[in-house]
């Protein structure tokens, strides 16, 4: 097994045992395809882009034993689903969504029909089934039967009926009682009146926070995915900035000795 | 491009008949092409392995002595040999040596599984000129699941870089969304990746300069490297000459500093868009669906392959960007109140 040969013994036992039928055949299949080991193995490196590829077999040696110190998982990975792919892609027979009104890859709005208008209510809760579906059970795509189905054929109404009013009341609702309180507690300190206060460019620039400040958080959550978002915004401006900053900690580091 | 409920969208329309895609089917036969340009011009090409390198001492001024092992044409054994050199840039891949003799630093990678099958003629009609990507969290979770055609057969593979452990899944996956499509196809060979996810904290130090994948100039949501990896190794080459003045004086690391400023100074955009795109688009499922519906706009496609084939991240007519945010907007909304909704039906 010189496909194994270069594992830690523990892995390859296991690994041999549990792979030892179907890489029978597949090494049988790399021969006949006149493919190297050597080179099969060591595919995954990819280090040797700048020197002729035919030559390097004991830089690929050297390689192979530093893949396996840094990322084992990786190889084991590669060997199992060579083990577990057998040699041809075979189609499993999985079951596909069904539903009668779901007709060459799109919603028949026809049976949606109800007192001569399309429910769009139903049709959302169709799409929502069957895309929960796709999510627990991924199917094949097809040529045959493309999906043309898009969500942008409901109209906007339908989904303000359904999903905005019901946030929004809450929303304005706390947007109302915040807005209320802040005038009152200005007020009570400053004496400012209300109508006043519109006319303020401080107290414009607090509505405006409110405002915003009722948007963005509705729960508390929100807080901390805002604060991760920030992160992660700037996350990949700092990996890019490192080669900028070393040169000044380096520099401030050779000042210093 | 294929959303995870299967809609696909073609998203070559708007090319123009002189226009296209070019994607590296071959690498060796793309690196032959370069190495015999180069000799053409008058460099000598060596056909070596690098080992190792002494550093002289910082800022002296003196020569780097490399070690390599020297390989004739045909021939298997390498020959040690050494050799001194004023400068050396780095262009030795993701597994760089040149990178780690002068402590470069590491960046976070993704990996990259690919299976290269071989299908039956009449399948492998249909990728003749597409490439297919499918994006999900069944295929990937922040990357995209590819059928790439190559020649006479196709990779099919995955990417990942936060659920490396369970990449066997998502190539699982892969292979089951493209399941009509492969069928009955043989796997010829199984290639493991890794792709560099920003550059390296170093770059250049003294006169050593890294350029490619060995900086980690790829970029996010595309994947896509020759192009920057190209376009580096020639802006290095080119303030070395600069520099040196045609060869007459020595360089320093300040003149390597410039080929980086410039670099950094072209390209961030686009590699800082790409990163948002794939922040925004890559996320969830739902994102992925208005990305893949975003794509079926031929404005945006027009804008995206502005960019790709030209580079440059191009400003674009404010009226189109306009109705183009509106709709993203829409799309990113109602698939995320589907979504909701998923969570409400029971299967």
């Amino acid at each position: 097994m010189a496909l194994f040969s270069p594992s830690p013994p523990t892995t390859l036992f296991t690994l041999s045992s549990k792979a030892h039928l179907s890489t029978k055949t597949q090494l049988t299949l790399f021969l006949r395809k006149s493919q190297s080991l050597v080179l099969l193995r060591s595919a995954g490196d990819n280090g040797a882009g700048s020197v002729g590829s035919a030559s390097v077999v004991e830089e690929k040696l050297e390689k192979k034993e530093e893949a396996q110190k840094s990322n084992l998982g990786l190889k084991e990975e590669e060997e199992q689903g060579l083990g577990a792919n057998g040699v041809s892609l075979k189609g499993e027979a999985s079951s596909s969504f069904k539903d009668p009104r779901w007709v060459k890859g799109n919603w028949d709005l026809k049976q949606f029909e109800k007192n001569g208008s399309t429910d769009w209510d139903a049709v959302i809760d169709a799409e929502a089934r069957r895309r929960k579906w796709l999510q627990e059970t991924p199917e094949a795509s097809s040529n045959d039967e493309p999906v043309v189905f898009d969500s942008s054929i409901i109209p906007w109404w339908a989904w303000i009926k359904r999903y905005h009013l019901p946030e929004a009341e809450l929303l304005n609702g706390r947007a109302a009682m915040i807005g209320f309180f802040m005038a009152y507690f200005v007020d009570s300190l400053t004496g400012v009146g209300l109508v006043d206060q519109m006319g303020n460019f401080f107290c414009k620039t607090l509505l405006f926070i409110a405002v915003s400040g009722v948007l963005l958080i509705r729960k508390n959550e929100d807080i901390e995915t805002l604060k991760k978002l920030l992160d992660e915004t700037t996350f990949y401006d700092k990996q890019w900035q490192a080669t900028w900053q070393e040169d000044d900690s380096t520099g401030a580091k050779k000042n210093k000795t | 491009m294929i959303s995870p409920s299967n809609v696909g969208v073609d998203i070559g329309r708007t090319l123009k008949p002189h226009e296209y895609i070019g994607m590296v089917r071959r690498d060796e036969v793309l690196d032959a092409y370069l190495r015999e340009r180069a000799a053409e011009a008058g460099a000598t090409v060596i056909n070596g392995l690098f080992l190792k390198m002494d550093k002289p001492e910082a800022r002296s001024g003196g020569r780097y002595k490399i070690y390599y092992n020297h390989y004739e044409k045909g021939s298997v054994n390498g020959e040690k040999r050494e050799m001194e050199v004023d400068a050396v840039i780095g262009a030795d891949g993701a597994n760089s040596r040149v990178a780690k003799s002068i402590g470069a630093g590491d960046y976070d990678y993704a990996i990259a599984f690919q299976e290269r099958v071989k299908i039956p003629d009449s399948k492998m009609e249909y990728y003749k000129d597409l490439a297919e990507m499918y994006v999900g969290d069944d295929v990937s979770p922040d990357f995209y699941g590819w059928v790439f055609p190559k020649c006479d057969h196709v990779a099919v593979g995955t990417g990942t870089v936060t659920h490396k452990s369970e990449i066997k899944q998502f190539q699982a996956a892969t292979r089951l969304r493209a399941r009509d499509k492969i069928e009955g196809g043989k796997i010829i060979r199984v290639e493991a990746h890794p792709i560099p996810e920003h550059p390296r904290p170093r770059r250049v130090l003294d006169r050593v300069a890294l350029v490619g994948d060995a900086a980690g100039y790829v970029t996010k949501c595309s994947g896509e490297g020759i192009y920057f990896a190209a376009k580096s190794g020639r802006m290095c080459a080119e303030a070395i000459v600069e520099g040196s003045e045609n060869g007459t004086r020595m360089i320093n690391e300040a003149d390597l500093r410039t080929y980086l400023k410039k670099f950094d100074q072209t390209y961030w955009p686009t590699y800082k868009v790409l990163d948002i795109l794939q922040k925004v688009f890559y996320r969830s499922n739902p994102a992925r669906e208005a990305f893949v519906q975003m794509c079926a706009d031929e404005y945006v496609q027009k804008m995206t392959f502005d960019s790709y084939l030209y580079k440059r991240v191009v400003p674009g007519n404010p009226l189109d960007d306009l109705k183009l945010a509106v709709n993203t907007i829409g799309s990113l909304v109602r698939a995320n109140a589907l979504k909701n909704e998923m969570s409400k039906v029971a299967l």
